[in-house]
């Protein structure tokens, strides 16, 4: 692969053959001023069909132009696909990796103040290998034992450009809550409350009212300020519902880990009754029993394609899930959930095609668009459309089925990984670094 | 290793050839005796026959007759019987029944219910006595499930973290009963030598063996108290026949020890030790361990022994390779374990794919399909799942292929086998054609009515 760096435009050099992988290692990134054209890609765009023999023009880290023939400056540099699939970047919007183990502040069921930022190990080589299974971008999430865990961090899969470049831009705020087995088995074991799913939603509802008072305290102090009152009083922050009040007031999206259909409709009770919305259930294996109630209040689900059974409330799950619920509206994304499924999340949603009988389209959105508007980027990235970051797959294999493999790799624009490589197959990264 | 299949579970080995005519007896007993039993002959007629064992035959047919596979071939080449079933199987692929070279099938329901595990005995480390047969649920919900996706036979080993764990059975997926399901009883014995069999969990809770050298020599003793133990009765035998001769006082029978007594076959080499290790240095400790007592070697996982692919060829033993989805080390490229299948198989090495699951059985085929994307020719990859498994495990004589003379366990897809789009339309055990339900078909059914 030909990265287009400064260096070689200033030396006018068609090619960077010259240049070592060393060497593009100590490059930073580049995205806000590249310049590739993929040619001769079967382009799977997610939106709007495949482009046989298409091309996509990359400009500063964004999709410039998709089609049969593309407009690019001769400047540009050129990666010839030879005939192979291209696809947006994976998107995987439950996953746990790069936490060091640090996914649950299991202490307290109510911890909304736990900022994953604060634990994002970004030098977690489970982020490469995910990388090299074509994913993009990912939600971190914190786990199930708490009620409510914590906050998400969004990343994109730039393995090596550092802590802050992995970061996604402008992507949303998300808390992630839970429900069902696991915390009541966290403190029930403990034989603290919750240990039923009673106690559960007793908890939950109970943090919601305290952050309600909490709202209406500063909401008392603000007018009172804004009547020029002197003697007000400022209530005191408490981190913790300050950011259940931004769960009331909308500014953190709302992802509930949650299996029974039994629950699915006690958590939207719950959200009409404290005025929130929730984006998606995740895990939510018996989606097929309710679909219409979760089309209905437009919440996704982000869920396994197959698995199931190693817990009583996943006994009930069955590989038609995604598809049945699909059909009923319901907007579903496949995860991972796990470092491992990120690796081959393409496999997860070719299963989708066998159970239910999902299109090639519907299979890849599940993995792409679908799973970016759970993250709330879907205004970015999740398809090949003009406008959107260049965040994209080129395949060996069909990329919907068990041997497909990742050739390349781009996000914004350059090449993380590169199959073809020695090494761990990465031009930007040196071990050690 | 040549393994008979009988319907009472007893294992058949080196006998004598009227032995073996008795053990066919049996088995023709069993396909007529039960309800299980295939009546009319079938004739899959039309199809893309994998048959593993001579290539591919297009627009092929397979003649089941009696619980067998009666002929393979040309759709012109067999003449069908008058009263044989004729399934037009046109556009669909063929191919013999899946192997599974490790699950826990049978041993679970749902793995965070503890009452419905019996995956493995944690109170000590030596336990070659643990039967899976003992413990095998021949109901299980999960049976079906993986069925369904043409997996129709598996090894079923206790968990992995004993150094010996117990003794692994060889079923069939469809059965009366787990009598019948249960082909081989005591087929194997796992050897677990990966480290995770240490006894180290916490400061606290820290005993006997806290290292590798602890089960190492653990180990080793285990080996020779069983040595003695055999010596000990095999001088026994001889105090006996000696004193009934000279019509003496017998001897005091000498007290049985089910531990040691269950280490007699491997010591002998009569089967197979199935020895796992991940790394090189296990591997080669646990390798050296074996050689010792002259053990017969299976090898399992190797995933992370790149370094050591020419050294396992040269051991000339097959490898269950996997999970491919083990993660690499931090060390290791992306695709170290994705590519170790075809390093093997490049290098001459027999190996065969295995789920090292229950639930997840079912997606025993797209590990090879996975394999293949990493460089295994794709029919090496089917063979890895069907025939080489038959082979390792002393059962190619009747699984494995699409052979005449086999037991008739056979698939019919839309596909592919490796590809997760292959839906399975149809399954044959021993002759019968399964009912293609399950829990999960049934909850389905239910919920797309509703």
């Amino acid at each position: 692969m030909c990265r287009n760096t400064t260096l070689s435009r200033m030396l006018l050099l068609f090619t960077c053959v010259g240049l070592t992988h060393a060497a593009l290692a100590q490059q930073p990134a580049e995205s806000a001023h590249n310049d590739v054209v993929i040619r001769n890609a079967i382009v799977m765009t997610v939106t709007h069909g495949n482009v046989k023999k298409g091309s996509v023009y990359i400009k500063d880290g964004k999709i410039a132009a998709v089609g049969e023939s593309v407009n690019a400056p001769a400047s540009a540099t050129v990666i010839d696909a030879g005939g192979k699939y291209l696809t947006p970047g994976i998107i995987d919007s439950h996953s746990h990796l790069a936490l060091n183990d640090d996914v649950n502040e299991a202490t307290s069921p109510v911890t909304p103040q736990m900022m994953m930022m604060d634990a994002f190990d970004y030098q977690d080589k489970a982020i490469y290998r995910a990388l090299a299974g074509g994913v993009t971008t990912s939600l971190l999430l914190h786990g199930s034992a708490n009620m409510i865990g914590g906050q998400a961090v969004v990343i994109k899969h730039k393995y090596g450009a550092g802590r802050d470049a992995m970061l996604f831009p402008g992507a949303p705020r998300s808390i992630k809550f839970a429900s069902g087995e696991n915390p009541k088995r966290v403190y029930g074991s403990r034989n603290e409350m919750p240990s039923t799913r009673m106690g559960n939603f007793a908890v939950q509802r109970d943090a919601l009212v305290q952050a309600q008072d909490y709202i209406r305290s500063w909401d008392d102090y603000n007018a009172k300020v804004k009547r020029g009152d002197k003697d007000a009083t400022a209530p005191k922050r408490d981190l913790k519902l300050e950011a259940l009040s931004d769960v009331l007031r909308g500014k953190l999206m709302v992802q509930i880990h949650c299996y029974r259909a039994d629950e699915f409709l006690t958590e939207i009770a719950m959200a009409k009754e404290f005025g929130y919305h929730i984006r998606a259930f995740h895990h939510a294996l018996e989606a097929y029993k309710v679909p219409e109630k979760l089309a209905a209040e437009n919440i996704g689900i982000a869920t396994f394609a197959d698995w199931w059974g190693y817990k009583q409330e996943a006994w009930d799950a069955i590989p038609w899930n995604a598809v049945m619920s699909m059909r009923k509206g319901v907007r579903v994304a496949i995860k991972s959930d796990s470092d491992d499924f990120a690796r081959r999340l393409n496999q997860e949603a070719a299963k989708t095609m066998r159970y239910g009988g999902a299109t090639e389209e519907e299979a890849l959105k599940m993995i792409t668009l679908n799973a970016a508007w759970i993250v709330g980027v879907d205004d970015k990235v999740g398809s090949i459309e003009v406008g959107k970051d260049a965040d994209l797959v080129l395949w060996d294999g069909y990329p919907l089925s068990s041997s497909a493999v990742p050739n390349k790799v781009l996000i914004d624009g350059d090449v993380y990984f590169d199959r073809s490589l020695p090494g761990y197959g990465m031009p930007r990264y040196t071990e050690g670094q | 290793m040549k393994n008979q299949v009988t319907s009472n579970g007893s294992q058949v080995t080196g006998k004598s050839f009227a032995a073996t005519v008795a053990v066919v007896v049996t088995l023709v007993l069993w396909t007529g005796a039960v309800s299980f039993a295939q009546q009319q002959p079938i004739a899959l007629k039309g199809g893309r026959l994998l048959t593993v064992s001579h290539g591919v035959i297009e627009n092929g047919i397979v003649v089941i007759e009696g619980g067998k596979i009666t002929a393979v071939g040309p759709a012109s080449s067999a003449k069908v019987l008058k009263n044989a079933k004729v399934i037009d199987v046109t556009g669909m692929t063929v191919y013999p029944g899946l192997i599974d070279s490790e699950t826990s099938l049978g041993l679970t329901e749902i793995s965070a219910e503890n009452m419905t595990n019996d995956r493995i005995e944690l109170s000590d480390e030596i336990m070659p006595h643990m039967h899976v047969y003992d413990a095998f649920h021949a109901e299980s919900e999960l049976i079906p499930v993986t069925r369904l996706n043409g997996i129709t036979n598996a090894i079923v080993a206790p968990d992995s973290e004993d150094t010996l764990p117990g003794q692994d059975s060889f079923v069939q997926l469809a059965g009366p009963s787990a009598a019948e399901m249960l082909l081989v009883r005591d087929i194997a014995m796992p050897l677990n030598f990966t480290g995770a069999q240490r006894r180290n969990e916490s400061w606290e809770k820290r005993k006997f063996p806290e290292t590798r050298m602890g089960m190492a020599a653990q180990l080793r003793q285990a080996f020779l108290d069983a040595q003695d133990y055999q010596q000990r009765a095999a001088d026994y035998e001889k105090k006996k026949a000696d004193a009934e001769r000279d019509k003496k006082p017998l001897p005091t029978t000498p007290k049985r020890d089910l531990k040691l007594e269950a280490l007699l076959p491997y010591l002998q080499g009569k089967k197979p030790v199935v020895l796992a290790a991940e790394g090189p240095s296990d591997l080669e400790t646990a390798v050296r361990l074996a050689q010792e007592f002259n053990l017969k070697i299976i090898l399992n996982h190797v995933s992370h022994s790149r370094a050591m692919l020419d050294y396992i060829a040269s051991l000339k033993v097959p490898v269950i390779v996997g999970p491919i989805y083990e993660t690499p080390k931090d060390y290791e490229r992306f695709d170290a374990v994705y590519s170790l299948p075809a390093e093997l198989q490049k290098r001459g090495v027999k190996i065969a794919f295995a789920s090292f699951d229950a639930h997840n059985a079912r997606n025993l085929p797209y590990q090879a399909g996975f394999a293949v994307g990493f460089g295994l020719p794709a029919d090496e990859a089917l063979k890895a799942i069907t025939l080489n498994a038959a082979e390792i495990w002393g059962v190619a004589d009747q699984l494995g292929s699409l052979d005449p003379g086999k037991t008739a366990n056979v698939v019919v897809a839309n596909g592919d086998p490796l590809d997760e789009k292959t839906d399975v339309k149809r399954v044959f055990i021993a002759g019968q054609e399964i009912s293609m339900t399950s829990r999960q078909t049934r909850l389905r059914d239910e919920y797309s009515t509703k």
